[in-house]
Order: C-alpha cells, then sequence, then structure tokens
C-alpha cells in the first residue's frame, strides 16, 4: 500500500510517496507557485523513480490548509481527482499539523506560523510527548512502538492576530516552563520573514531566561510534502481515510467579499 | 468508445458556471451537466473571483458524476479529456485544469486545453450539424466581444475585438446603475420588451471608418450621464425606456460590424454565439439583417450560449483529430488569445 501526499499550500509545491513501513520519497518542485502546471509532471517523476504506477496508490493524502488560498484548491482538486478516477479514498492533513514530523525527536513547542497579511497569522503549537516512564512499557509489547505517535495541541490551528497568538504562547510557555527547567518553542513557516522581530521583541519583553525561542532554518521551514506523508500514514493507521466528496479545503478564512458584505449588515 | 466512437470528457469552469459534459464524436451530446453560481453572486452585484472559484471545488467532481452518470458511462470509457484553458477568471480556470489533468494522467488518455472562445464558436455545431467552416462568427458574451474568420474547426483569425469592456459587461453594469440586479443580460432583456428603444438616443460608437473593433465603456457612461440629468431635472426616470435604448444601441453595433466583416470576408455564413447571444433583440436584427443581405445565420439555443462544457468536449474533439493535444505542463492561460 502506498499513500501519495500532495502539498500545495506554500510557495513551493511538492509530493511524496510513503509506504506501510514509513518509507518516504520526495520532490521538491524549485518553481515558485507554478503548482498547477508542474504539480502532475512531478508525480510522475516520483513514481518512475520509485519504478511504481499511478495504479499503485492506494490513497492519496493532501495538505489541507490553511495557505495560499489557490494552492490549496489546486492541491485538494488534484487529490480528489485522483481520487475519483483511480477509485480510492482520501486524507485531508492538517498544513499546521504536518509541522511535526518536520521535527520528529524535538521536545520542544512546534509552532508553524504563515503569513496570512492583514497582520494576521495561520497558527497552531503542537508538542510530540514522550513516553516519561520507559522502565514500564518498553520490552512488554514490542509492537508498542507501532502505535499511533501521540503529540498535543497547545493552540488550536486558525487565523490569529499575532500578538493575540503570542499572549496565548506566553501563557502556555510560562505554566510549562514551571515544570520542566529548559523549555523550546521553534517556529517554522513563511511568517519568520515578516514576524521575527516582532516575535523577538515579545521574547525579551515577556519571557524568562529559560525560555529559548528559536527560528527553523531554511532547510525545514517550510512546508513539505513529506511530512505530510507521514501524517498521513498516521491517519491511515487510525483509519481516518474518507471519501473524495468529504476531502475539504481548510481555508480557515472567508473570502474577504464575504467578510465586507457582513459587515455591512 | 461506445458504438466506435471517441468519447469525450468536456471541462469548463472560466467563470461562474461548473460544467462538466459527455460528448460522442465531435457533435453528439450525451450529456451537459451545469451548475450555475448565478444566485451565489447576486449578493454581491457581480461574480466574486475568490467565491467563484470555491464554489467549482466544491461542484466539480459531482458535475462530474452527473454527467457520466446521464451519459450512462463511467470514467474508464472516455477517450479524451477537453478542458477550458482560458482565458477566464485564473483561479476558476484552475479547479477545471487541476481535475482534468489529474483525471487525464490517470486513466492514460490525451488532455486537450481548449480557448473558451473556440468552445463558444463550437457550441452552434452541437444543434446545426450540417455547418462547416468557413463562416464568420461574432462571439459575445460577458468577458468577450470579438468578430473571428473561422477558416477551418482549428483555424481562426480574429478581426476585431473590444478595446474596453465587453458587450455583456457592460449590460451588467448598466442592469446594476438601473436597479435591475445581476445578471444584466437577461433582465434587460426583459424590462427592454416594455420600452421604448428610441426614447433616449445613446451613442453609437463605431470607432475610426473600417474597423472591427468595438468599445462599450462610453455608452454605459453615456447611461450614467442621462441617469444623473434626470436626477437633476427632478424627472422620474423609465427604467424600461432606457433599457430598450440602451440594448437598441448596443445590438446596432454589433450587427452592422458583424454584416460589415461578413462581406470583407465574403463568408456567407454568420455564426453568433456567447451568452449575448441569448438576447431576443440581437436574434432579431440579424436575423432581419441576414434575410435582407442574403447571409445563412446560425445561433445555439439559449442553453448553449451560457458557458457549458458540451460546447468544450466539441472542440476539443476537433483539436484531437487534428492532432492538438497537450501534455501534462497545460496551465492555465487569462489573457489567452485565440
Amino acid at each position: 500500500m502506498n499513500i501519495l501526499a500532495i502539498e500545495t499550500t506554500g510557495a513551493a509545491a511538492s509530493v511524496a510517496l510513503i509506504n506501510e513501513k514509513g518509507e518516504v520519497s520526495v520532490e521538491i518542485s524549485d518553481q515558485k507557485m507554478n503548482h498547477l502546471q508542474n504539480l502532475m509532471p512531478m508525480i510522475d517523476i516520483l513514481l518512475k523513480k520509485r519504478e511504481l504506477s499511478i495504479d499503485d496508490i492506494g490513497c492519496v493524502a493532501v495538505s489541507e490548509g490553511p495557505g495560499s488560498f489557490t494552492g490549496i484548491r489546486i492541491g485538494v482538486a488534484s487529490a480528489r481527482a485522483i481520487a475519483q478516477a483511480l477509485e480510492i479514498k482520501t486524507i485531508g492533513a492538517p498544513t499546521l499539523k504536518s509541522f511535526l514530523y518536520h521535527a520528529n525527536d524535538y521536545k520542544g513547542i512546534i509552532c508553524p506560523i504563515f503569513d496570512a497579511r492583514r497582520n494576521q497569522v495561520y497558527s497552531g503549537a503542537y508538542q510530540w510527548i514522550r513516553d516519561e516512564h520507559p522502565g514500564k512499557s518498553k520490552n512488554e509489547s514490542p509492537c508498542r512502538k507501532e502505535v499511533q505517535a501521540s503529540y498535543r495541541e497547545l493552540v488550536i490551528g486558525d487565523a490569529y492576530d499575532l500578538p493575540q497568538l503570542l499572549e496565548k504562547l506566553k501563557t502556555i510557555l510560562l505554566k510549562e516552563s514551571n515544570v520542566s527547567t529548559a523549555l523550546e518553542i521553534t517556529f517554522f513557516g513563511d511568517g519568520i520573514i515578516s514576524y521575527k522581530e516582532q516575535i523577538i521583541d515579545w521574547q525579551n519583553a515577556s519571557l524568562n531566561d529559560n525560555i529559548r525561542v528559536l527560528f527553523a532554518n531554511d532547510k525545514i521551514r517550510l512546508q513539505n510534502a513529506s511530512s505530510v506523508a507521514r501524517l498521513a500514514l498516521e491517519y491511515y493507521r487510525q483509519g481516518r481515510m474518507k471519501s473524495l466528496y468529504d476531502l475539504k479545503p481548510v481555508y480557515m478564512r472567508k473570502a474577504e467579499a464575504e467578510r465586507k458584505l457582513e459587515e455591512k449588515s | 468508445m461506445k458504438d466506435n466512437k471517441l468519447i469525450t470528457l468536456g471541462i469548463e469552469t472560466s467563470c461562474d458556471e461548473t460544467s462538466a459534459a459527455v460528448i460522442l464524436e465531435e457533435r453528439e451530446v450525451l450529456s451537459n451537466v451545469i451548475a450555475s453560481q448565478i444566485k451565489v453572486h447576486q449578493a454581491f452585484g457581480g461574480v466574486v473571483p475568490e467565491i467563484a472559484s470555491r464554489h467549482h471545488l466544491n461542484n466539480i467532481n459531482p458535475v462530474i458524476d452527473s454527467a457520466l452518470k446521464e451519459a450512462d458511462i463511467t470514467l474508464r470509457d472516455v477517450d479524451l479529456i477537453g478542458v477550458t484553458s482560458g482565458p477566464g477568471l485564473v483561479g476558476a480556470l484552475l479547479i477545471g485544469l487541476a481535475t482534468a489533468k489529474s483525471m487525464a494522467y490517470v486513466l492514460k488518455k490525451p488532455l486537450i486545453g481548449v480557448h473558451h472562445i473556440q468552445g463558444h464558436i463550437s457550441a452552434v455545431y452541437i444543434e446545426h450539424k450540417e455547418l462547416e467552416p468557413p463562416f464568420l462568427a461574432l462571439v459575445v458574451s460577458g468577458g468577450h466581444t470579438s468578430i473571428v474568420d473561422v477558416t477551418d474547426y482549428n483555424k481562426y483569425e480574429v478581426l476585431g475585438h473590444t478595446r474596453d469592456d465587453a458587450a455583456g459587461e457592460a449590460f451588467d453594469k448598466v442592469a446594476r446603475v438601473l436597479g435591475l440586479g445581476y445578471p444584466g443580460g437577461p433582465l434587460i432583456d426583459e424590462a427592454a420588451k416594455k420600452g421604448n428603444p428610441h426614447a433616449v438616443e445613446f451613442k453609437r460608437v463605431f470607432l475610426e471608418k473600417d474597423s472591427l473593433d468595438f468599445s462599450f465603456s462610453g455608452i454605459k457612461t453615456g447611461v450614467l450621464n442621462y441617469l444623473n440629468t434626470q436626477k437633476l431635472k427632478g424627472a422620474q426616470l423609465n427604467v424600461n425606456d432606457t433599457a430598450a435604448s440602451f440594448q437598441l444601441a448596443v445590438m446596432e453595433v454589433l450587427t452592422a460590424k458583424t454584416i460589415v466583416a461578413a462581406k470583407r470576408t465574403k463568408r456567407d455564413k454568420i455564426v453568433i454565439a456567447g451568452g449575448v447571444a441569448a438576447n431576443s433583440l440581437l436574434r432579431q436584427m440579424m436575423k432581419d439583417e441576414c434575410e435582407r443581405k442574403g447571409f445563412d445565420l446560425y445561433f445555439p439555443s439559449p442553453i448553449l450560449c451560457t458557458d457549458n462544457a458540451a460546447m468544450i468536449g466539441c472542440a476539443a474533439c476537433y483539436k484531437y483529430k487534428s492532432g492538438l493535444v497537450d501534455n501534462l505542463f497545460l496551465d492555465a492561460y487569462p489573457n489567452k488569445a485565440l
């Protein structure tokens, strides 16, 4: 069983394949915002590299958003059409949550921020939960490692005004820093470009010295289909596949015209 | 294949109709499903691109399913896929394109990008089995106003087009200022039936002598100026008279230039297509003129005048038979020339 994962919510499109063993291969576009043109050729290249055909795909996953509205639609439309033609199920992978798989072994808080303009970001905060009592279950059942990965969602993925997000993070970080001695938060996403300085100011003004604020380096900063594929595999193991008709884009924001119309009335 | 005939799946999402159709060979329509978004955009007084894109994505897969079901085939029976690649709203176009590209890849079938205007012209073939090029075509809609010399199924020469607003766009704008609502075409057509077309003399813009181009932004301003003058005078506005006078001014220009073009190219057949080709006055005037001047006139029934996928499937099949096939790099071309 192979899952095809599509990521078109950011500037660079990527596609990935993952099998049930969790082996991933990925193809990343070197062009920006040219998703419609490049997506199918990239899928073709990826399949050929793995010596597979599209008919070997058992499930198609897509990074469902948030992100570029146009990008989300290219991904969802393509995933749905592939599923419709192959008569297979789909998986909608929350884009923000996929960043957990950018940093599998990371103990700190993972916080993707996407520039949503109007001084807003699409963001959420996540953290892997490690087994704190290794003696308890480690050798009892060797299958345990295969059981679903566990993480917590500290800030629910949504559109936030930046100060509102930072306030939420501050509350969480200050609470957590009493429990653990050294606490880290790493920001990901294209929002770093616009908001890095504001975040550093916030750190200096509101956080304790034992909280470290980091920014992911360029190589792992942005959306990537390999993380989407890993998250999709987790969903697959949990049986969270859905019909293509239930695969919906997650914009997290109304269309501008709709918002203005509602404001008027 | 069905009875040894090619099956084309056509897809159209260039503006505010999500449509899918199944076509047998070039001209036989097995299904033509259209999900209109008119009601959605009425609240905004016109098509909002972002909202149109969102609705296309919601509608596209069920619309394709309905088209297949109505034609009593499955996707596996499809021999080629035709899709509008431009011109149009880029966010709307890409829903159809992403869908068509993915399906063509999975099904390993040819993919054909179709120019929207070629689609409108092809709509006429569907109902007039005897019609063959060459002929002269007037394509007139909310987004286009072009006079095209159709020399062969895939050979076109644009002789003239609008330099500013499309005729249908002028209808939408005038309908809005007259308080008639959206979409303007059918509403003005209806109001005009109850009005005097000679009540107001709006200027007919013919541009330079011999030009086959159009300009409709002036007449829209003309209507606005007339409304303001009436208001200043404290005179009651007769909406029906204004609509009728505006409509006549537009249709006179369209009809006159089309006839001139047909004479110049020595064509004996004239085709009118596109959303505005559903206008009752344009049809009547063209009929009268063609009869008087000895041209054969062809136009589609109203459902094939609006944006629909049957015309795209028809055009795609003609392109395919001429070997005009696209590859997986097919993109959206929002401002593509014919």
